[in-house]
């Protein structure tokens, strides 16, 4: 192979040149960008547990409350029994585990959300001990409350005081903002899973609609290894019953819609149309090529190019050509994916996941957790579509070397 | 004086249209043949058999003594790189390629310096008298440049027999006196055996022996 030779075909020959140049790069980029957006969704989906330091959350669905007074549990989270947690616990695949106690409580002069908390658990609300504005997160044992930043301004609470609800005082240690962590999970004041727990058995109206003991709670929060959450979500839907409300990833690809949960099944038949078409056009204009230059390979094999010497020539100039074109497709993939991440998704946040009770103010309004589409390429994914490139260039070289070796120069040099 | 080509009893059949019939044809070394006939009578395609271009339907084809007949393709491209030279008369230079490259296109395949074959190139460039026109792409050269790189090329890997098909065929007759002063100069001074497909017949004469083609067969 003549480099020299080959670099001027290409370069004299620039309509046929840039036409494979740009199909490939066009085909490449569409592959490479739709992989990219299905992944980003993926990862755009798994935010809302993310934030929370998980990949599943579990409830159980239950009565409403007979009378809103006191404590009380959402009929969306109703009691998780002490022997079921410790079961689900005990799944393989689980490599993080936390739970936490949400409570409404309907004090004479105010409502609160309140949530417990293990305050040194990382999965779970625990995770808003990066979160504090004012003041130092809950220790164990002490008596404590966390105010969110947005009821603390409204009833004008500070480190430092004590807050009752549920006719029992705590004093504030510190002010979180939660809504900057999660849309998750979020309470108004946060106490002491201990000090929940036990607000809760004393409730009445806890117990008459859900009976509690002190163990239970009625969230939880699982991080596991992301092969398994599926199988997990299985498992934990037949200890709890057909009561379950567990939310993974997919809950959220769901809630996303069919045009932005690109499948995987859709995503690889799109890649691979857009992979056909790219490779039909490539060997269109190869075929083209060759019809164009038959005369020239004529007079290759005239002076004495063996079919092995002139079927590398055009070998060489297709996969380099093909290699331009991924390179290139490459840069139009890191140009498009930069755009895109540039696209803001908003996640809606499932109703029973929302803490606000619907028959309050905001309570019914949709919950939407925003962000930036996570879109990134995978070195795995470039390196793949450079080799693809080459394959494509190698494969369309090797199937016009036929043709090649056909051509016979007494007849293509024949006088006009 | 050995024979440099000898065919035998040459025939090719296309589909049933027979168009060179038991043709025998001896070239010696150093010898200037014209194969002169009019337009269908076959001298071309014998022309392109004898090269090595074409393979026979019956007959063989012996070049200093070794036969091209049974040869594989590849075989028959080494041996036309090694012994021959060929001139066209559309010139089939490659459009991309400068004149000097176009010159020193059968030395691509060949393991050789860049430097070397551009020197080599030039040299015949130099004795075509078109050295001044190396690096100008065959585009905006004239009919005459074009063929005299072309003869250029023929030389350059140094063949024992030249093969020229209408070398003047798409010239006027100025430039064809040209080229055919190169060919009995290369002929005159350097021993060089041609062989040289023309329907004139006044070129024709420039050579030292005439062959007549008819219907497919030698008549004189």
């Amino acid at each position: 192979m003549n480099l020299e030779y080959l670099l001027k075909e290409l370069y004299f020959r620039k309509r046929r040149t840039l036409t494979a140049i740009f199909s490939l790069a066009l085909g490449i980029c569409i592959l490479i960008t739709i992989n990219a957006l299905s992944s980003a969704y993926t990862e755009a989906a798994r935010m809302p547990l993310k934030e929370i330091g998980a990949d599943i959350t579990v409830q159980r669905a239950g009565n409403v409350p007979e009378n809103l007074v006191g404590p009380v549990f959402a009929c969306s989270a109703v009691t998780i029994k002490s022997d079921e947690i410790k079961q689900i616990r005990h799944l393989q695949g689980i490599q993080g585990f936390g739970q936490a106690l949400l409570l409404w409580v309907f004090d004479a002069d105010r409502f609160t959300i309140v949530l417990g908390i293990d305050p040194e658990n990382p999965v779970g609300p625990g995770i808003l001990r990066t979160q504090m504005t004012h003041g130092i997160f809950l220790e164990k044992g002490k008596n404590q409350a966390l105010a969110e930043v947005s009821y603390a301004k409204n009833y004008n609470i500070q480190t430092g005081d004590n807050v009752t609800v549920g006719g029992k005082t705590y004093q504030i240690s510190g002010i979180v903002d939660a809504s900057k962590a999660t849309k998750i999970a979020v309470a108004n004041i946060y106490l002491d899973m201990v000090d929940a727990q036990k607000m809760a058995k004393e409730s009445k109206q806890v117990q008459n609609v859900s009976p509690f003991e002190s163990k239970d709670a009625n969230l939880l929060f699982i991080k596991a290894n992301p092969k398994q959450i599926d199988a997990l979500a299985r498992s934990i839907k037949d200890i709890i019953g057909e009561k379950a409300s567990i939310t993974t990833p997919a809950s959220f690809l769901k809630h996303l819609g069919s045009l932005f949960s690109l499948s995987d099944k859709f995503s690889l038949a799109t890649s691979l149309m857009a992979l056909v078409i790219t490779v039909l056009i490539v060997l269109k204009t190869m075929a083209g090529n060759l019809a164009e230059r038959s005369n020239e390979i004529g007079v290759l094999k005239a002076v004495g190019w063996s079919n092995k010497d002139v079927v590398s020539q055009f070998l060489g100039e297709s996969i380099l050509q093909c290699l331009a074109g991924g390179i290139l497709g490459l840069i139009f993939t890191l140009i498009a994916t930069f755009l895109l991440g540039h696209m803001q998704v908003n996640i809606p946040i499932p109703w029973e996941m929302s803490p606000t009770p619907h028959f309050l103010p905001g309570g019914g309004d949709p919950v939407f957790k925003t962000l930036q589409l996570p879109v990134t390429i995978s070195w795995r994914l470039a390196a793949f579509s450079i080799i693809l490139s080459t394959v494509i260039g190698a494969v369309t070289g090797g199937l016009l070397s036929r043709h090649i070796a056909r051509i016979k120069p007494s007849e293509v040099l024949k006088n006009e | 004086m050995n024979n440099i080509l000898t065919a035998v009893n040459l025939s090719k059949t296309f589909d049933s249209l027979q168009v060179v019939k038991e043709v025998s044809l001896t070239i010696k070394n150093g010898e200037f043949v014209c194969l002169v006939g009019k337009s269908g009578s076959g001298k071309t395609t014998l022309l392109s058999i004898l090269s090595g271009l074409e393979q026979p339907t019956s007959g063989t084809v012996s070049i200093n003594g070794t036969s091209i007949t049974d040869s594989s393709e590849n075989e028959l491209a080494l041996f036309r790189r090694g012994k021959m030279g060929f001139v066209f008369q559309s010139f089939h230079l490659i459009p991309t390629l400068c004149a000097w490259e176009n010159v020193a296109l059968p030395l691509f395949p060949i393991k050789m310096d860049k430097e070397k074959r551009k020197k080599r190139a030039m040299e015949l460039l130099c004795q075509m008298e078109i050295d001044h026109r190396a690096d100008h792409r065959p585009s905006t050269l004239s009919g005459g440049e074009k063929q005299r790189v072309a003869i250029a090329r023929a030389l350059v890997n140094r063949p024992e027999i030249i093969f020229a098909d209408e070398p003047t065929g798409n010239l006027d007759s100025e430039t064809s006196g040209a080229i055919i002063n190169i060919l009995k100069h290369l002929h005159e001074k350097n021993g060089m055996s041609i062989l040289m497909v023309t329907h004139d017949q006044d070129l024709a004469t420039s050579a030292d022996r005439i062959v007549r083609m008819q219907d497919g067969k030698v008549v004189s």
